[in-house]
């Protein structure tokens, strides 16, 4: 059994009298430890498989589980709190809090569990360290980089030292620079820390950082490995 | 369940400042409002309960139990009742029995003034200042011939500056100058509104010879005491009015005037509620992705709403005090004119309390629904905005 399973994994909108479905009858393996691109076309479905596997929306039918647990069924609280151990997610946008520091930011997922305050810095510590932002500990957003705040970002999503992260178009804001930056701090994760990485591209070049890439299209999958 | 750190609350406040400004004058309004609606009103039951003191009876003509002004009795009435009641108050021999005339005048400020004034006035003897301990001469002293003694807020009652009616002044009433000869308070009364002539002067003036009311403050009688003697002498056409009974009858009077006011505060609140609603909700709204990612961190919905509802929560207690502060500064004991005299804003307990819940209902019902409103959409679609 892989370690994520998706079957006929189906995700249907309804709008008015119409029907969405971006995900149709999916089946998906990922192992423990892989780092996958997710490609396609804008609108084929790729937000919506990433937000699936992340617990933050739940299918209409079909069955996802990970590390054995049945996610479809699962309510919306204990899903919340199956998130804060289990995923990190990294956005486009970054998301950081704007009236929070670096530092602040990067706290807030381990304010979720119980960590005493000195806990909690040695981690802060240790994350804003690994994406080389040791000094910037006391820095709001906007004194902040677009590649300086997506390292926020990441540091924020690895801070709980959760097993999966996801992450949606995340060197779609950055230059080029800043996006290789990023990728090459993705893949030593992937490497060194053995975290499963899922990664939702449009850039190729980006894709190839990881160990196998598969394409959506109007909701099915088309494998290719790299 | 793990909230949001409270600060982060606090430093929210900060994001907009022209929001945190529109909000915080936005509340401070409201509660000022509403706090300003319940001095009135307090202000109001309070002149009355004060006024009636429970050991007093008043003696008014049959037939005008609803106003002294109208009511018409014997000169004679009040060394009668000195005689036929036993158990009255007296000190030193004298008894606690006030004859007084209560009546509107028209006053000038000068002789030829143009402009006339309606005063309360009220004509009385010595005894007048046994049957109302309230009264306290703060300046000079008790009127002589065609003087007269000025209540704390009677100016306010006229309309005219305070300076106008200082010790030695002059107004004109019947075509002659009345001179100022001391001032009076009686806190929260209504006759802290009126000016005292003597009796005798005020019943020449008027050319009437008979009084408005016989003021009795009884010691071991009872109210009935004198209502037996009401019925006993017929023929002088009295009825015995407790002179708290008098005062709650005419507090009655004036419940419609309080809904008014209250109507009024509370209509002018629910506008600047939809006001404060609005703010809220673009302030919220315009931070649906930052919720939605909170979210996908793990924060649940209700440590989103308590955020929220805090920050809101800072906005009106700031306002509230800034209200408070504001009542006690601006009006805490303003005059306020009525028909029958003038009395003191109350800035007490209880207004502040309803000020200050006024103030939280609006963080409370202003936010609530933008809150709720904002973290009913799924986290993906908010994480799309
Ligand atoms: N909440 C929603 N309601 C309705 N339709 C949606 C919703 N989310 C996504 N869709 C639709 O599903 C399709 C796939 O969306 P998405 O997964 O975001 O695509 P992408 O591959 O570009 O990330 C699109 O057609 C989109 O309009
Ligand atoms: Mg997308």
């Amino acid at each position: 059994m892989s370690y994520i399973e998706c079957r006929k994994l189906t995700r249907a909108f309804h709008k008015g009298d119409t029907v969405i479905k971006p995900l149709r009858d999916l089946d998906l393996d990922i192992e423990e430890g892989m780092f996958l691109a997710l490609m396609g076309p804008s609108g084929s479905g790729k937000t919506t498989l990433l937000n699936l596997l992340a617990g933050i929306d739940t299918a209409t039918s079909g069955s996802l589980k990970i590390g054995g647990i049945e996610l479809t069924s699962m309510p919306r609280s204990r899903l919340a709190s199956w998130r804060a151990d289990t995923i990190g997610y990294i956005f486009q946008l970054y998301n950081l809090v704007p009236v929070l520091t670096a530092y602040e930011n990067v706290e807030l997922p381990l304010l979720l569990h119980n960590y005493s305050k000195k806990e909690r810095h040695a981690k802060v510590s240790l994350a804003l360290d690994l994406v080389g932002l040791a000094d910037r500990y006391d820095h709001y957003p906007r004194q902040l980089s677009g590649g300086q705040e997506q390292r926020v970002a990441i540091a924020r999503a690895i801070v709980g030292d959760p097993k999966i992260i996801v992450a949606d178009e995340p060197t779609g804001d950055l230059d080029a620079a800043a996006a290789a930056a990023t990728m090459a701090m993705l893949k030593r994760l992937n490497i060194e820390f053995k975290k499963t990485m899922i990664m939702v591209t449009h850039d190729p070049k980006t894709a190839a950082v990881a160990q196998k890439t598969l394409h959506l299209e109007k909701g099915q999958l088309i494998e290719n490995n790299a | 369940m793990k909230l949001i750190p409270w600060d982060y609350a606090v430093r929210n406040l900060g994001r907009n400042t022209m929001r945190l400004a529109m909000s915080l004058g936005g509340s401070a309004l409201v509660a000022l409002l509403i706090l300003s609606a319940a001095a009135f009103v307090r202000g109001m039951e309070r002149s009355m309960k004060v006024s009636g003191n429970a050991k007093n009876v008043l003696l008014i003509g049959a037939g005008s139990e609803e106003s002294l002004e109208r009511s018409e009795i014997g000169n004679g009435v009040a060394s009668i009742v000195a005689a036929s009641v036993q158990g009255i108050k007296t000190q030193l021999g004298v008894p606690y029995i006030s004859p007084e005339v209560q009546m509107a005048a028209l006053i000038r400020l000068e002789k030829e003034d143009p402009e006339s004034y309606l005063s309360l006035f009220r004509g009385v003897t010595p005894s007048a200042y046994l049957v109302h301990p309230q009264v306290r001469i703060t300046e000079g002293r008790s009127p002589g011939a065609n003087e007269i003694l000025v209540g704390r807020l009677a100016s306010a009652r006229l309309g005219i500056p305070d300076a106008k009616l200082a010790i030695g002044k002059t107004i004109w009433f019947d075509g002659r100058p009345w001179t100022v000869s001391g001032r009076f308070e009686a806190p929260n009364t209504v006759m802290e509104a009126e000016i005292w002539s003597p009796l005798k002067d005020l019943q020449i003036a008027t050319r009437r010879d008979n009084v408005s009311t016989v003021v009795i403050t009884l010691d071991d009688a009872e109210i009935d005491d004198i209502k037996d003697f009401c019925q006993q002498r017929l023929d002088l056409e009295l009825v015995a009015v407790s002179e708290s009974d008098y005062y709650a009858k005419l507090a009655q009077f004036y419940r419609p005037v309080q809904g008014i006011v209250w109507i009024t505060a509370i209509l002018i609140a629910l506008g600047g509620m939809f006001g404060g609603l609005n703010t809220m909700y673009a302030a919220f709204a315009a931070r649906t992705r930052e919720l939605g990612m909170l979210q996908v961190l793990g924060y649940g919905r209700f440590a989103l709403i308590a955020n929220l509802m805090q920050e809101s929560l800072i906005i009106a207690a700031a306002g509230g005090l800034i209200a408070v502060a504001a009542g006690f500064a601006l009006l805490d004991g303003l005059a306020v004119r009525i028909t029958m005299g003038a009395f003191g804003l109350a800035v007490d307990t209880t207004v502040i309390v309803s000020a200050l819940a006024a103030a939280f209902a609006l963080g409370i019902i202003g936010a609530l629904p933008p809150a709720l409103q904002c973290l009913r959409m799924p986290i993906a679609e908010a994480l799309k905005k």
